[in-house]
């Protein structure tokens, strides 16, 4: 039998190290014993995770119940606007958002985000529907809906699947809103008088720009970077 | 079979059962868990035969737990199992009340240990050691040894009795009850938590009778004598640590109320005391920690103190404040009571439920006993013993990394003169 020469105890004959102090079984008269069963299992129990899928019943239920009362309050109550689609568009838009993240566990973050943009588009088409305002939603709508969808997906795999630190988060934060912004005045003035005119967004992105170029330098210079790590960390 | 009393239908948890029953998740384990360590290894078949013979006996142990609009309740289960499964390397893990059929009681077998693992609201350790057993019995019997009704054993032939499914709470909540008190916070004796559902157990083994020697050197018992090596290692941590300022280190007790009011029953009937020591106050030598301890027991633990406690408890649940409010929004609030009043004061929990003794026939077919407590709250130890024969088993688990608490804790009674042989499942 082995005895740990820190501790004391004796120890288990299968026992390669001491539980206490985690110094190793060196005893050259009787090494340890590794086909001895071991005195506790080495199987751990694995946990499957909590099933939501009762969640997601309930709340596909209630929003489908909300829908098709809607729905049909609308048959009697001005019957000559689809006033409903707003409500069945909401609850739709609100399902696509909530129920698939329960319902498939670990999806990933692009595609998710992926399903979220599509239902904002989708209860945005809805209402176009209802304005008869096809020519804004194809000319306006749709494009900086699938801009700022694809800045955010964007955003997404450099943030989140990638993890940056806070300083260039940041950066990356305010440097997507002015791009974004950009982007939104292109599209509004394209649509509106057929050609680019960038105004009001230059001074957006020339704000953004003034706000990140502090940013980049502390987080390029080391010294800088270990102060602002010092005096704000958490 | 026998006519169940009392077992077709619903009824109401005790007092810890609410609590218990409360508290549970993902992070918090209220099951424990007894083993027996045979001579032979485990006859799975005869184990499972065992468990099917006993469990009509327990009505207590035979239940699921319900979520009605108040309170949660229990109800006969008449699922197929529980089963006896192989053993898992991590023990005691938190119960959830759909899965697993509902049961609230498992059965894991291991080379030659026999383990049943028990949630905290459906009985106390007293209780389950009653059924545990009842069952290592019946287990022996279907191995083809002959083993009387004796030394505490339950006769499965017979129907269960009133008494023992009886709230032994609210039958001696009576008079003056308590009302709580806030208790300072105690230090936490915290560290690094391991990942999800990891418990690391780490048992040591030593001798009753070198204890007891031990213990009677100072005039105390083998109980209050390892529960001030305990307070005293942790006292020394926490200065190792050099904290701003000191916190007390204060041990629950949980005291088996059985042995102060007549009760049979197999279903929770326990009070802790809290043996505290105030570091700021000065410096403690082991022996005025051990004076401390001892005489905070014998003060502390009397019939009428006690029952004015329970009655206190009692009296919460039938608080008609607390009863309206819907069951979603009272457990946050008892799990926030919990910390505040069970996790807060205290540095840790010891608990000794005392010897196993069995009948002499059953004696040579098991080698020893261990217990484990599940995960507490937050990641520090808890300790637990047991004695069989000569053999006291000792028992750290946690969710903490570091293992420093027991290893100051075996290291002192070697020191101290007493042979220790440590195992764990701790796999580096």
């Amino acid at each position: 039998m082995s005895y740990c020469v820190h501790c004391g105890v004796e120890l288990d004959a299968t026992a390669t190290f001491c539980p206490l102090c985690h110094t190793p079984v060196a005893d050259p008269n009787q090494p340890p014993d590794l086909r001895a069963p071991k005195p506790f299992p080495t199987q751990r129990g694995e946990v499957a995770p909590v099933s939501k899928q009762e969640l997601a019943l309930l709340v596909t239920a209630m929003l489908a119940c909300v829908a098709l009362c809607c729905g049909l309050l609308n048959v009697f109550l001005k019957p000559e606007r689809g006033w409903s689609l707003y409500v069945i568009g909401a609850a739709a838009m609100l399902w696509l958002w909530l129920v698939p993240p329960l319902l498939a566990r670990g999806m990933h973050l692009l595609l998710r985000l992926l399903v979220d943009v599509a239902a904002v588009a989708l209860y945005v088409y809805l209402i176009s529907l209802d304005l008869n305002g096809k020519a804004w939603f194809w000319g306006l709508a749709a494009p900086i809906i699938f801009w700022g969808g694809a800045i955010l997906l964007l955003l997404g795999l450099v943030l989140r699947v990638y993890r940056r630190s806070i300083i260039t988060s940041l950066t990356i934060l305010i440097g997507s809103l002015g791009v974004f912004l950009f982007g939104v005045e292109y599209l509004i003035d394209l649509w509106l008088c057929g050609r680019w005119d960038p105004s009001w967004s230059l001074v957006v992105l020339t704000i953004c720009l003034g706000l990140v170029i502090p940013l980049v330098i502390v987080r390029r210079i080391p010294s800088l970077r270990e102060e602002a790590r010092r005096r704000f960390h958490i | 079979m026998p006519e169940k009393a009392g077992a077709s239908e619903w009824y109401r948890l005790d007092n810890a059962g609410v609590l218990y029953s409360a508290l549970q998740k993902e992070t918090y384990s209220a099951i424990y868990r007894f083993s027996a360590v045979m001579d032979q290894p485990v006859d799975r078949q005869a184990l499972q035969r065992a468990v099917d013979q006993t469990m009509p006996r327990f009505p207590t142990f035979r239940v699921r737990i319900k979520k009605g609009a108040f309170w949660y309740y229990f109800e006969p289960n008449d699922a197929p199992g529980p089963f006896v499964k192989e053993d898992i390397s991590n023990p005691c893990q938190p119960v959830r009340f759909r899965e697993d059929n509902g049961w609230l009681v498992r059965f894991y077998y291991y080379e030659h240990r026999v383990s049943v693992e028990v949630f905290h609201a459906v009985s106390d350790g007293g209780g389950a050691l009653v059924f545990f057993k009842t069952l290592l019995a019946v287990y022996l019997r279907e191995l083809g040894h002959k083993i009387g009704n004796t030394h505490g054993i339950l006769d499965i032939g017979e129907p269960p009795r009133r008494e023992e499914l009886e709230d032994a709470y609210g039958k001696y909540a009576q008079g003056k009850g308590w009302r709580w008190k806030e208790r300072e916070k105690a230090y936490q004796n915290t560290g690094t938590p391991e990942p999800f559902y990891t418990l690391n157990v780490t048992m040591g083994f030593c001798s009753v009778s070198q204890l007891k020697q031990k213990a009677k050197g100072y005039g105390v018992s083998i109980t209050e004598y390892l529960a001030a090596v305990l307070i005293q290692v942790i006292l020394e941590k926490q200065h190792r640590e050099r904290p701003r300022k000191e916190r007390p280190v204060a041990l629950a007790i949980p005291i088996n109320l059985r042995a102060w009011f007549p009760s049979e029953t197999l279903r929770n009937f326990i009070l802790a005391v809290r043996p505290v020591i105030d570091p700021s106050l000065g410096e403690y030598t082991f022996e005025e920690v051990l004076s401390q301890v001892h005489h905070t027991m014998r003060l502390k633990i009397n019939r009428q103190r006690m029952r004015a406690e329970l009655t206190g408890n009692v009296r919460f649940t039938k608080n008609r404040l607390l009863q309206i409010v819907p069951i979603v929004l009272k457990n946050p609030v008892m799990s926030l009571g919990y910390r505040i009043a069970g996790v807060r004061p205290y540095s840790g929990t010891y608990t000794n439920p005392g010897a196993f003794s069995v009948p002499p026939e059953m004696e040579p077919h098991i080698r020893r006993m261990e217990v484990i407590l599940g995960q507490a709250t937050n990641p520090r130890v808890h300790c637990a013993s047991i004695s069989y024969g000569d053999l006291m088993e000792i028992t750290f688990a946690g969710t903490q990394r570091e293992s420093d608490t027991e290893r100051d804790f075996f290291r002192f009674l070697v020191r101290e003169g007493i042979h220790v042989k440590v195992e764990s499942n701790r796999a580096e």
